[in-house]
């Protein structure tokens, strides 16, 4: 046989080894949770995995993205099961048949921050009077004002609000920029701009931790009912998306929705600050609508004899 | 039937007619020489032969079989090609004279044989063990005879072998082509040195801008030309 | 105020004294990081060349119809942007997509896939000009010796090896360095899927700049050692001459 023929088989064997190591691999049992980037980059959801992982038994991973994202990469089957917080969107993803179940799972607040000193005197109990006070000066160019435009769940709450104060066209106005980014990079543009932002309290917390005084914001309106941000597990309709987790997908429902992962949630802090609140089955006590269909099909499940 | 005979050979490259219906019969073990001043068309006329081109009109034999394109590589695994400007491969010495024989698949003794015999011939053994990219031209240009003899050609084909070479290099190329020709080689020589033609040849032809003007035995053709130009080319008078 | 207590210099002071306490203490999950990074790039990059050279070789010896578009459509995407080979591959590999079958999205293979396709044409398009750029002879030469066609592509592919060399040195590059595929396709997955370029992204964006900084500079000495390697590698060939 010729060294030729030799090196060309040498090779292939090679090619062969190097394709089986790429693409035989076990990938072992996993869920994909789509999810915002303020539960992922708060670090929610690292503090969650350990203990779903002892659970359940099941590889925790998660892809983080703006919740209109989030839908979307769930809507073409890319991911195992849904937390996010957008509920128009949520609805719809229901109604439109490729959801089948939505339950809200706890809550964390957003809140206004704004360049240190409050140029745009911004500060307020009422989010409507703060960001109004922020259009004002934005137009006499004394604030800047810098969105999220990632059709993230906070994105829709902030167009929410300009909508009830009646300002519109906002990619025309001087005053607002959008930043088409995730919460943090967000927060760090709004910094390096001296600009406000509407933000969840839960990411803020954890940049301030990080960055301290590098991040030159403070909070100008906490505390208005409207700036509370629900966040809701979505579980997919299996017989849409057969390829999907769904024994996984529902072990996640069953942990975040069960006592531990409540009290887990609940006792989760950034920077000492407890940031997200349990809420699964007392949405009454925010001012949502209840939701007991959802709470009882989900008890029903966990009887049925899952894991958690 | 000759061992190489061309019938009316046409080549052009582009706007220019390189053989104007060159016709020659190369006996077999002859050592001819093809001489011709620059631009004549002697490069193109060894190449035909070795079946890296083709010609455009006319015929090609090679030991009576026609060369055609589908036939070339089989034919020229008889041939042996030396030219103007040898390229060597990036490995020593001795592994580029016995690159061919490797692939013909004889055994490594014999190969080992074959290329000790080949360097010898050219007086390379001692630098067998050399980076070929580090040779001086005229080493070069004997390795590259080397690896042409080493598989035993039938026929061997140079191209100007000893231009721009210092007289020892040219006296150890034309000793190998003296013992090649003893051992019944066919050997075609392409020179514009009528001298070494004189030195070597058994006959001599003369390629004129892509004619082919007189072939003779050597001392016929230096002493008793039939063609004028044939004179005044190895007068000197033949200004190119 | 803010300036003086977390200037720019302490931040990348940190960062570097982090980075070097990281490396000496092992860190199991930056090491994981930084081993992922690694052998999806390397794998990428030699599939990349398995495809790339042959096909490249191919290219620049034989002559065809539409050979010089082929061509400049390869050096086209010598340089596309990472993000649109991520794209690409996610529409691809989505369950709703022609390759959802495999399901290996948001998985390390999903990645190689997407870095072989961003190193595949570095490869071929750097193989092809180093074979177009060898000394035209050479291939008549071999010819001449009837060197059959395996033999003449190993040895016209060895005598282009220094250009060779650059090509997987260029393609390694390119796959250890882009974020916008892997982040696409591998989603950034703790301790499954995160590089260390979309780690670094990821605490650039949480304002955890040290980290960031110290992953940097573990993705600077990876890449310098397996370019020191290769570099050497190359030298050892150059000597020769």
């Amino acid at each position: 046989m010729d060294h030729a023929k030799l090196a060309l088989l040498a090779s292939a064997t090679i090619v062969a080894v190097l394709l089986g190591v790429a693409f035989l691999g076990p990938s072992g049992e996993r869920v994909i949770v789509a999810t915002t980037t303020s539960t992922a980059d708060s670090g929610l959801m690292d503090y969650l995995k350990p203990y779903f992982e002892a659970e359940c038994g099941t590889s925790l991973s998660w892809i983080s993205l703006g919740s209109g994202q989030a839908v979307a990469v769930a809507s073409r089957g890319d991911a195992d099961v849904l937390l996010i917080h957008d509920r128009e969107r949520e609805e719809q993803f229901v109604s439109s048949g490729n959801g089948t179940l939505r339950v809200t799972v706890f809550y964390n607040d957003f809140i206004i921050v704004g360049p240190i000193g409050d140029p745009a005197n911004a500060s307020s109990r009422d989010a409507k009077v703060s960001m109004g006070s922020i259009a004002n000066a934005g137009r006499s160019g004394a604030a800047l004002f810098v969105s999220r435009g990632d059709n993230s769940g906070t994105h829709a709450l902030e167009k929410r609000l300009w909508a009830a104060l009646g300002i519109g066209e906002l990619e025309n106005l001087g005053w607002y920029k959008s930043a088409g980014s995730g919460m943090s990079a967000t927060l760090r543009l709004a910094s390096e701009l001296g600009a406000y932002t509407l933000a969840d309290r839960a990411t803020f917390c954890r940049l301030k931790g990080s960055m301290g005084e590098a991040l030159r914001l403070e909070v100008v309106c906490e505390g208005d009912p409207s700036l509370l941000n629900p966040y809701s597990v979505v579980l997919l309709n299996s017989s849409r998306y057969p390829k999907i987790r769904y024994e996984q997908a529902i072990d996640f429902l069953l942990f975040i929705t069960s006592p531990e992962g409540q009290g887990l949630v609940g006792n989760f802090t950034v920077s000492g600050e407890r940031v997200f609140f349990p809420i699964y089955g007392k949405t009454e006590s925010i001012g949502l609508p209840p939701e007991d269909e959802a709470v009882a099909i989900i008890e029903a499940l966990r009887t049925r004899g899952h894991v958690v | 039937m000759a061992y190489v005979a061309l019938r009316s050979v046409r080549k052009r490259y582009s706007d220019k007619e390189i053989l104007k219906g060159v016709s020659i019969d190369i006996q077999r073990g002859e050592l001819i020489s093809i001489v011709g001043p620059s631009g004549s068309g002697k490069t193109t006329l060894l190449r035909l032969i070795d079946g890296l081109d083709f010609p455009d009109s006319g015929e090609i034999f090679i030991d009576g079989i026609k060369l055609t394109m589908e036939n070339a590589p089989k034919l020229r695994k008889k041939v042996g090609m030396v030219f103007q400007n040898p390229v060597l491969f990036d490995a020593s010495v001795y592994d580029n004279v016995a690159f061919s024989l490797k692939f013909r698949g004889l055994p490594d003794d014999l190969i080992r044989q074959r290329v000790e015999a080949a360097l010898n011939l050219v007086m390379l053994n001692d630098l067998a063990k050399r980076s070929a990219l580090t040779l001086s031209g005229g080493e070069a240009q004997r390795v590259a005879l080397a690896r042409a003899l080493v598989y035993d050609p039938e026929l061997i084909l140079l191209d100007e072998p000893t231009a721009n070479l210092d007289p020892a290099n040219v006296l150890i190329i034309e000793g190998a082509l003296r013992e090649a020709n003893l051992q019944e080689k066919t050997v075609v020589l392409v020179t514009h040195n009528i001298f070494q033609a004189k030195r070597l040849a058994n006959r001599v032809a003369l390629l004129l801008e892509g004619e082919m003007v007189e072939v003779q035995e050597t001392e016929s053709f230096f002493n008793r030309p039939l063609d004028p130009r044939t004179r005044r080319f190895i007068d000197g008078d033949l200004v190119y | 105020m803010w300036c003086d207590s977390m200037g720019w210099i302490e931040i990348f002071l940190d960062g570097i004294s982090e980075a070097f306490g990281l490396i000496l203490s092992s860190d199991a999950e930056i090491l994981g990081i930084a081993a992922l990074s690694l052998k999806v790039s390397m794998i990428a990059t030699l599939l990349g060349a398995a495809f790339g050279v042959p096909l490249g070789f191919l290219i620049a010896s034989r002559s065809f119809y539409g050979r010089s578009l082929t061509i400049a459509v390869i050096n086209t995407f010598m340089g596309i942007p990472p993000v649109v080979v991520g794209l690409a591959v996610y529409l691809l590999l989505s369950s709703s997509g022609p390759l959802g079958f495999l399901s290996i999205l948001y998985t390390p293979q999903a990645m190689i896939l997407a870095q072989t396709l961003l190193t595949f044409p570095v490869v071929c398009g750097l193989t092809v000009s180093s074979i177009l750029a060898l000394d035209q002879r050479l291939k008549e030469t071999l010819q001449s010796l009837s060197a059959p066609k395996l033999w003449e592509a190993f040895i016209l592919l060895r005598e282009s090896r220094i250009g060779l060399i650059t090509a997987v040195i260029a393609a390694f590059g390119a796959a250890i360095s882009e974020v916008g595929a892997i982040m696409m396709v591998g989603g950034n997955i703790l301790g499954y899927t995160r590089a260390l370029t979309t780690a670094i992204m990821l605490y650039t964006n949480t304002g955890e700049f040290a980290l960031a900084i110290a992953l940097g500079i573990i993705l600077l000495l990876l890449s310098f050692g397996v370019n020191l390697a290769l570099t050497i590698l190359q030298m050892r060939y150059r000597k020769k001459r």
